[in-house]
């Protein structure tokens, strides 16, 4: 069979999907996060870095690497970790396994959505109507916040509906923090006073800088029996600019000292109020009246039903804090609209599923028209042109870096299910009406094909804004996949058929 | 001979079979009226439109049996399935709906089962109110601005109106007599249910596109026989999509409640689309052919 234009221009998109795919086959481990203030870091390892041994030992899969870091840390004490990446060798010196969030090496180019992978998604809607640059505006220090926290795998957007309203969409690959729904929607609004004065309030303007990850400076104390649980204390450090250090003098300055203390501390605490409400009170010791102190020491505590528990809510409520006052409050009140948090358990699973169901829908319809036709050759052209399809839509997504999620996925399957109609289309009028000559039976079958590409895209148009774009997917698959189809693999399909009948 | 007496019966009867689409679009639509009176809305929804929570747990230990008859006592709007594996068709674990938001099922949840709920072991969706009712009114909008955009396609390809209203007409009782289906089994719609009827616009328009193309387009043989060929690829079209979204539909049945829920308003939808093309557009078409001579 001779190979036409068409059926070239075919081939050679199909190359491009592939290399676009670009199957890999790679052992190792994925680095995906790097904790920024830890030795590792220091060392100099980089996320997307792919480790290839740890001690020695090769490090083919996430079990492997679970199972040396346990072997290693199985005794107390400070270890020496040799970890080989691709590129070259880190060694640290440390008691506890590095820092960094590691995973799966991708196989191919094609990203999974959350629905498949695992992780969090959530729609936030601010209290009020924003202009676009609010909108990034509060991108901007939403993004930093999560930096700071320490999740690196996040993507923060704007969205905006049909009726025009403005979200900010936030996903999160991989495990989703526990304390996740403050760190996307409290506004984070801090403030120090003394009696209805501000001292100083969070964010980089009064603060310079906040001790954290240091043990020197920033800690959980000391644990007590508290109300049946435990309570346990934190305190960190933070350092004041020069002007929120003249204010804590002035307003230090006129108060008087507290008697009941002997003198000790002033009659007024510092209050720190986060959100409106008061985290902690602290006492003023009396040396400190008047002095413009840049340096400040943050206490609070945790409390739960055991002391580990305690220890952990202290710990966590100290890194919210740390994190609050880094990068300062959020300029809008802001309300979770849509939470969802995917677990990864099932997503193999669920890829395996998707594909069966592809493959065993192809074959079935080429089976079908196999029967129907009694035409090998024609069948295995259709059966060709389905995975074709597939191919092209995959290698498309994969480059312009699409997450397949749910509504993608239903879309391509879709997508697949009338692309098979319209070879019918062709297949029949290929077939029947003999009289009038080949090419002009094929032009009538695209004329089919291209009305029906038409009726379908434009009824695709209003989905892409609907509903704050989450189901974007199914448009922009489906809209790849008609498109190839109408323009590449439904002509190449009739060239196919036109020689067979020639 | 049997060939030739089909055809008479069909030439004779074909503006008869109208009745039968006919009949049932007017009842349909009167249902869907008392359906809309009662109910406030043309169909039924579920957490992820009237706002509320999805919970799924991979617990393959569970008597959900058990669970369920706890959950109606504290929850009684909530719904519960099981999740099972194709391959072993054990069961993995089991999903529960409910109106509560996370914060009220999952306690109850996690005394049930003795343990946390971790995204280790479930996974949970959380849908507010104030952005499902928004959500949802806007979906309903994509379903009717997509309608709207196919039907100019329709009518500035065919430029003639009896053919092209014939074809929107097909589209709209597949849409319509899928939701009185739907109504009638007490379905649930979620949101992947609304998209699953807006790709029906384009699922359906297919093979009444073919047809119309056939009859209007092509002159070559008598009128009968355009007709009968255009049935026959029509059929194979709709046969093949049917089997390729049965199968998917079995394959993913316990597995992902939104996929199950979009396959089976396609495949509901494909049903009609039958008789609608074959029996409705099919007349229309040939009722306007005769008349303008197009035989």
């Amino acid at each position: 069979m001779k190979i036409t234009f068409r059926i070239w221009i075919l081939i050679i998109v199909l190359v491009l999907s592939l290399i676009a795919i670009r199957p890999s086959f790679e052992s190792g481990v994925l680095i995906k996060s790097v904790d920024r203030d830890s030795k590792i870091a220091e060392e100099g390892i980089r996320q997307g870095e792919i480790i290839k041994g740890v001690n020695g030992e090769k490090i083919s899969s996430l079990e492997d690497y679970a199972k040396v870091m346990n072997s290693i840390f199985s005794t107390e004490g400070e270890k020496r970790i040799d970890i080989t990446t691709k590129e070259r060798t880190y060694i640290i010196l440390t008691n506890e396994t590095p820092k960094i969030v590691v995973g799966k090496i991708s196989q191919t180019n094609i990203q999974t959505g959350l629905d498949i992978r695992g992780g969090a998604r959530a729609l936030v809607q601010p209290d009020q109507e924003l202009t676009d640059s609010e909108l990034k505006d509060l991108i901007d220090i939403s993004s930093n916040r999560f930096n700071v926290f320490g999740i690196s795998d996040v993507k923060i957007r704007g969205v905006s509906d049909l009726s025009g309203n403005k979200f900010m969409l936030v996903e999160i690959a991989g495990a989703t923090p526990t304390d996740l729904e403050d760190l996307i929607s409290q506004q984070g609004k801090f403030e120090a006073r003394i009696k209805d004065q501000i001292v100083f309030v969070g964010g980089n303007e009064d603060i310079t800088s906040v001790c954290r990850n240091d043990a020197t400076c920033s800690g959980v104390q000391s644990c007590t029996p508290f109300q049946g649980g435990y309570s346990c204390s934190f305190a960190f450090t933070i350092y004041l600019s020069g002007e929120a250090a003249q204010r804590h003098a002035n307003i230090t300055g006129s108060l008087g000292l507290d008697s009941e203390s002997g003198g000790r501390y002033l009659n007024e605490n510092l209050t720190l109020i986060l959100d409106e409400e008061i985290v902690d009170e602290l006492r003023i010791s009396s040396g400190l009246k008047g002095q413009a102190t840049t340096q400040i020491s943050i206490q609070g505590s945790g409390q739960g039903a055991t002391q580990e528990e305690a220890f952990e809510n202290a710990r966590s409520d100290m890194h919210h804090l740390q994190t609050v006052l880094i990068t300062g409050s959020l300029p809008y009140k802001l309300t979770i609209v849509k939470l969802d948090t995917i677990s990864p358990v099932l997503g193999d699973q669920f890829v395996f599923l998707i594909l069966l169901a592809g493959t065993a829908s192809i074959v079935a319809v080429g089976l079908i028209v196999l029967i129907r036709y009694r035409k090998f050759k024609a069948s295995a052209a259709l059966l060709l042109t389905s995975f074709s399809e597939l191919i092209i839509i995959l290698g498309f997504a994969a480059l312009i870096k699409w997450n397949l999620d749910l509504p993608s996925i239903a879309g391509i399957l879709a997508t697949i299910g009338t692309g098979v109609d319209q070879q019918i289309v062709i297949l029949d009028e290929a077939r029947t009406n003999k009289q009038s000559n080949i090419k002009q039976r094929m032009k009538n079958a695209l004329f089919v094909v291209m009305t029906a590409y038409l009726t379908a895209l434009f009824a695709l148009i209003p989905l892409y804004w609907a509903g704050a774009g989450l189901f974007k997917g199914f448009a922009i698959t489906s809209i790849i996949g008609i498109t190839a189809g109408v323009l590449i693999t439904r002509p190449a399909f009739a060239d196919m058929i036109r020689k067979m009948e020639e | 001979m049997t060939e030739t007496t089909k055809k008479g019966w069909y030439d004779k009867h074909y503006k008869k079979l109208l009745f039968i689409p006919a009949i049932l679009l007017v009842f349909s639509l009167i249902f869907l009226f008392q359906f809309n009176a009662k109910n406030g809305d043309l169909i039924l929804t579920d957490v992820s439109i009237t706002g509320g929570t999805t919970i799924s747990v991979f617990d393959a230990k569970t008597d959900i049996n058990d669970l369920k008859q706890g959950l109606s006592l504290e929850f009684p709007d909530s719904v519960i399935r099981g999740i099972s594996n194709i391959r072993t068709g054990e069961q993995q674990g089991f999903f529960v709906e409910t109106k509560a938001t996370p914060e009220e099922i999952r306690p109850f949840l996690e005394s049930y089962l003795g343990y946390e709920l971790t995204t280790e072991n479930s996974s949970t969706e959380f849908t507010g109110n104030a952005l499902s009712s928004s959500f949802y009114q806007q979906l309903r909008l994509a379903v009717i601005i997509a309608f709207i955009l196919m039907a100019i396609v329709v009518f500035v390809i065919f430029r003639t109106f009896v053919p092209s209203f014939a074809v929107i007409l097909s589209a709209f009782m597949d849409i319509v007599f899928t939701i009185v289906l739907l109504d009638l089994l007490n379905f649930n719609l979620s949101i992947g249910g609304i998209v699953a009827l807006l790709m029906l616009i384009g699922y359906s328009v297919d093979t009444d596109i073919m047809l119309t193309s056939r009859i209007l387009r092509k002159k070559d043989v008598s009128l009968n026989k355009r007709m009968a060929g255009a049935l026959k690829t029509g059929l194979t079209m709709t046969l093949t999509s049917i089997v390729a979204i049965a199968i998917s539909l079995a394959i993913i049945f316990n597995f992902s409640e939104t996929l199950r829920q979009m396959f089976t308003i396609l495949l509901i939808g494909l049903g009609f689309d039958i008789l609608n093309t074959w029996v409705a557009n099919a007349s229309i078409l040939k009722w306007y052919a005769e008349a303008k001579n197009l035989g």
